[in-house]
């Protein structure tokens, strides 16, 4: 944690910290760190946008009178459930990565961060198969080869589209602290920050399982 | 992260038995699917369901529990209600049912 979101949080003014001709700040009234702020508000904005896709997509059910269940139990379900078993797992390596940040273990929470990027990378391969094995039978974001509404492929690769790219941006961005906390420049509240929208991700998914997949199995 | 709440975030062991939890509760959703019930108690069943999980990750995974009780209060409430009116006024939901196309 820096000097300045230490003061900020133990409720000193800044004044007191810096140098005299610095601003004297008032303590955050949530004792958390500026970076920390700025992540949950970024994720409360982001979890709107989800859940806009989210109406979208429930609307779009709703006037479709043709709506198609395209998913069968094997391979896609299955699939879909390692995923679901892959992110959370990647949640808990990213607690422990913290846990060992905030210890001062460092190498204990390269080590984490690794497992974590491994398994985020798991993740996106074995979504980005799906989609190519969907592709192959004729799916399309409008287009659909089982006749109905080409509404499902629209609504399906969006919503898994921009989750995805929120899990590509995640992997790069741990890789990004990882190296950073290995050399000095970052710190244990770096790995916390990161974490928190890395548990997001996982929180996104724990609402696009059962709406896009299990919602549309037969 | 003050010490206080250093002091009262809980260990790995801890974590791993909410993740168990959450594998736990994402099986049932999978059961509950193929248990053929009526749509509408299958989305209310799944969202419920999604919501402990989100529930979970939140306060413990993503510790707000620990955090200032106000940071909950200022943040969560505020993301209900933006969603709430997203989906009862945005789209004019009610309306969309009843202009619900014939089968071609």
């Amino acid at each position: 944690m820096s000097e300045l979101e230490m003061a900020a949080g133990s409720g000193h003014t800044i004044a007191a910290h810096a140098a005299p001709h610095a601003v004297a700040m008032e303590p955050s009234p949530y004792r958390v760190g500026s970076g920390k702020m700025a992540m949950w508000l970024f994720i409360i904005a982001d979890a709107a946008t989800f859940g806009a896709c989210l109406f979208v997509y429930g609307f779009l059910r709703l006037t479709s009178p043709d709506w198609v269940r395209p998913f069968a139990f094997s391979p896609t379900i299955i699939n879909g459930m390692i995923m679901t078993f892959v992110l959370l797992t990647s949640s808990l390596t990213m607690l422990g990565a913290v846990l060992a940040a905030k210890a001062g273990r460092t190498s204990s929470c390269l080590n984490w961060l690794g497992a974590t990027i491994l398994l985020g990378i798991l993740f996106a391969v074995l979504h980005l198969r799906e989609w190519s094995g969907m592709i192959r039978e004729g799916w399309r974001p409008f287009q659909n080869p089982m006749g109905g509404s080409v509404q499902f492929g629209a609504a399906f690769f969006s919503i898994t589209g921009l989750h995805l790219l929120h899990v590509i941006s995640g992997v790069v961005a741990i890789a990004v602290i990882a190296i950073g906390y290995k050399r000095g420049r970052f710190q244990a509240s770096n790995v916390e920050v990161t974490g928190l929208y890395w548990h997001f991700v996982d929180l996104v998914w724990m609402f696009v399982f059962p709406l896009l997949y299990l919602l549309n199995s037969h | 992260m003050s010490a206080a709440e250093s002091d009262q975030v809980p260990g790995m062991k801890f974590y791993v038995m909410v993740w168990i939890g959450l594998l736990a509760i994402v099986g049932f959703e999978v059961f509950l699917t193929y248990r053929n019930l009526p749509a509408k108690t299958l989305l209310a069943s799944l969202l419920l369901l999604s919501a402990v999980e989100a529930g979970l990750a939140l306060m413990y995974f993503m510790h707000l529990k620990y955090e200032r009780p106000r940071l909950f209060w200022s943040l969560i409430p505020t993301l209900i209600f933006v969603l709430f009116m997203m989906d009862h006024i945005w789209a004019d939901a009610f309306r969309l049912i009843n202009l619900r196309l014939p089968t071609p």
